[in-house]
């Protein structure tokens, strides 16, 4: 009996604490439009930026209304989210998808219950979608490649600290970065996987570190791993982190950006959410123009020059 | 120095009359089974001499010099500490999923007292540990008090604990000037670079520091403790263990509070070494540390093994990641070999099993 008297008073504790989670989404008199927004997973910070430039958008818009969900990296989550938003009847459907393929079923079923959908960052396959938005990793990649052409004014050794390269970003910011260097004389002497992780970049950094008296730069597939590299350097305690130059890719605002004003990097490649860009073509369907079907988001640059500028774009 | 650490487990391993003289014989072999850890760890070591890239200038093996193997105590100290905790719950027969998510709770909270609130290092530190103790408690009164499999129980835990982290942080990482109200806006404090900035005289870093007294305490407290005792017995025949007297519910809240506790520990390691709490911090370390107990040859049904075998687990971990590493080997090579790795010290294990 004691037992249940416990299990009863927890429950009934967990009540007011559902209650105030439901507590954030207020409700807005003049709302017109509801958007359902389903992100893939909300445990990378990059998503997490995608969302609050989401967010910061629609607050401008106050006929909009838009219902996040977070899919926690799980596939089918995502693709019952999905379909709740069509079952909800929402105006408009935005979704970055975790995998391709399976949730280009649910995205097209809500095409054809007549709910327009923006896809963001990675395609759903075939073309029944809306719009797509998406930035380009291999020009990212080329970029850096040229800066770090430029940095080292064309010769030079580099460590390359790659992303999950089982991944297409990884795959891509990689494949561009040797479009970049090409035909100059920097020469890549240690590339190791770091999975995006930070720690995992900073253990490789500390190999290279000692196998090599000489590094001119690192290449990192994202910030917090050149943040990584960087650190390990400094660890040394022989001002290391003076000699080698940092560039990281991403560029989110308190990441690389704060890291490049601090002079960690010597630049940073900014990654766009779309975020911003998506709640735009949503306002433009939702109103009946005509939106085109890829956009294809450009870059900017991040540099201790132009930092306090809010970057350039290339 | 171990020979008699095998001794304390409860379930027989000598047929009465054996066990009756403890022999020479009994200590040589016990001796010698021991010695198997460490045969393991000093082939680790040649094969990394071996194996290792040479500096250019003096054709040193990188793997011999002193700073490369700091390096390696440097950066499998969190996971040591965490393998230190783990054993404890593992020899009581139990196990701790948790321990992960605790460092990634621990690494946020630490930096946010720190960094978001201000606060001077020891308010933090003690905060952060308690916090960590606390979560370890409810571990403990999970399995001892309401009957749950510890798989289960710490595995609900592994999931809130994360979901703390970034409720706390908000999703994002803390470090300064991430969010305009942070007290903070441009460096770390000062504990967090003298953390893992070498000591002069020893040419170790704090955290290699505490990763070592800790493991040395444990070891102790494991093999010379009532404590201890109690905590083979209960994962030798949890049953026997309570008929005898022993109160196995509440030796077993101490294992997770410890264990926990020192997981807040890695945790406030793993937010000065990277300079940020980030509460994506430790996912799947727990892995690593269950690895790092099970390659030094503590069995996972409990009641056999001890706190060297952890050490000597951990060193291993760590030499083979520093020899994959310094030679720049392919991922799908790393992983076909840690897999490898884990397989054949499993064995080895296994044989000393059968050679009594």
């Amino acid at each position: 009996m004691r037992r249940y008297c416990v299990y009863l008073i927890m429950v009934l504790a967990l009540i007011p604490a559902f209650a105030a989670m439901n507590g954030c989404s207020k409700k807005r008199a003049n709302t017109k439009y509801v958007i359902g927004m389903s992100q893939c997973n909300l445990g990378e910070p990059w998503r997490v930026q995608m969302n609050a430039d989401i967010k910061a958008a629609a607050d401008k818009h106050p006929e909009l209304k838009v219902l996040f969900t977070d899919a926690s990296n799980n596939t089918s989550t995502q693709q019952a989210q999905v379909r709740e938003f069509i079952t909800q009847a929402v105006d408009l459907i935005i979704i970055s998808p975790k995998e391709s393929r399976p949730l280009t079923k649910p995205v097209a079923e809500a095409i054809d219950t007549g709910i327009p959908v923006i896809v963001l960052d990675r395609k759903v396959e075939g073309d029944k979608y809306t719009c797509f938005i998406g930035a380009d990793n291999v020009k990212i990649g080329r970029e850096a490649g040229k800066y770090m052409v430029k940095l080292l004014a064309g010769k030079g050794k580099v460590v390359e600290l790659k992303g999950l390269m089982t991944s297409t970003p990884g795959q891509e910011r990689h494949e561009g970065f040797m479009q970049g260097i090409k035909g100059s004389q920097i020469e890549i002497i240690f590339s190791a996987d770091c999975h995006w992780l930070e720690p995992d970049a900073q253990r490789e950094m500390k190999s290279a570190l000692s196998r090599f008296p000489q590094i001119d730069a690192v290449y990192a597939h994202n910030d917090p791993s050149a943040h990584g590299a960087w650190k390990a350097a400094q660890m040394e305690g022989k001002g290391r982190e003076k000699s080698i130059k940092f560039i990281g890719i991403d560029a989110l605002p308190h990441e690389g950006v704060r890291y490049v004003k601090d002079g960690i990097l010597s630049a940073t490649f900014q990654y766009p959410t779309g975020g911003a860009e998506a709640i735009d073509i949503a306002l433009k369907i939702l109103k009946g123009e005509k939106v085109p079907k890829n956009v294809t988001l450009g870059t900017r640059i991040f540099t201790k020059d132009n930092v306090g500028k809010g970057g350039e774009p290339l | 120095m171990m020979h008699i650490s095998n001794q304390k487990g409860t379930k027989p391993r000598f047929s009465s009359a054996e066990a009756t003289s403890k022999s020479i014989a009994y200590r040589t072999i016990s001796f010698l089974a021991n010695f198997r850890g460490i045969t393991a760890l000093i082939a680790v070591f040649l094969l990394g001499v071996i194996l290792s890239p040479r500096l250019p200038e003096n054709n040193l093996p990188i793997f011999l010099t002193w700073r490369a193997q700091s390096d390696i105590l440097f950066e499998y100290a969190e996971y040591g500490i965490l393998a230190t905790g783990m054993t404890l719950v593992i020899l009581a027969g139990g196990i701790d999923l948790s321990v992960g998510s605790v460092l990634g709770f621990a690494a946020t909270l630490f930096s946010l007292l720190m960094i978001g609130f201000g606060w001077s290092a020891p308010a933090a530190i003690v905060v952060t540990l308690m916090a960590g103790a606390v979560m370890g408690l409810v571990n403990g009164c999970l399995v001892a008090r309401f009957r749950m499999q510890s798989f289960v129980a710490t595995l609900a835990m592994m999931v809130a604990a994360r979901g703390a982290a970034k409720l706390i942080s908000e999703g994002i990482k803390v470090q300064p000037a991430a969010k305009p109200w942070y007290a903070l806006q441009a460096n770390t404090p000062p504990i967090f670079e003298w953390m893992t900035t070498r000591i002069p005289v020893l040419g170790l870093q704090p955290i290699t520091i505490i990763f070592l007294i800790n493991i040395l305490v444990m070891l102790a407290v494991v093999r010379y403790t009532r404590f201890g005792r109690q905590l083979y017995a209960i994962g030798g025949n949890e049953e026997a263990a309570r008929l005898s007297g022993i109160r196995t519910g509440l030796t077993k809240v101490y294992a997770f509070t410890l264990c926990a506790t020192m997981a807040a520990v890695a945790g406030i390691s793993n937010a000065t070494r990277l300079d940020l709490g980030d509460p994506e911090a430790g996912a799947t370390y727990e892995l690593d540390a269950i690895a790092a107990v099970v390659i030094g040859g503590t069995s996972l049904m409990g009641g056999q093994g001890g706190m060297f075998f952890t050490l000597i687990g951990t060193l291993i971990i760590g030499f083979i990641n520093k020899i994959l590493s310094l030679r720049a080997v392919p991922e799908h090579y790393r992983l076909l070999a840690k897999g490898a790795i884990i397989v054949a010290a499993v064995l080895i294990q296994q044989k000393k099993q059968f050679s009594k």
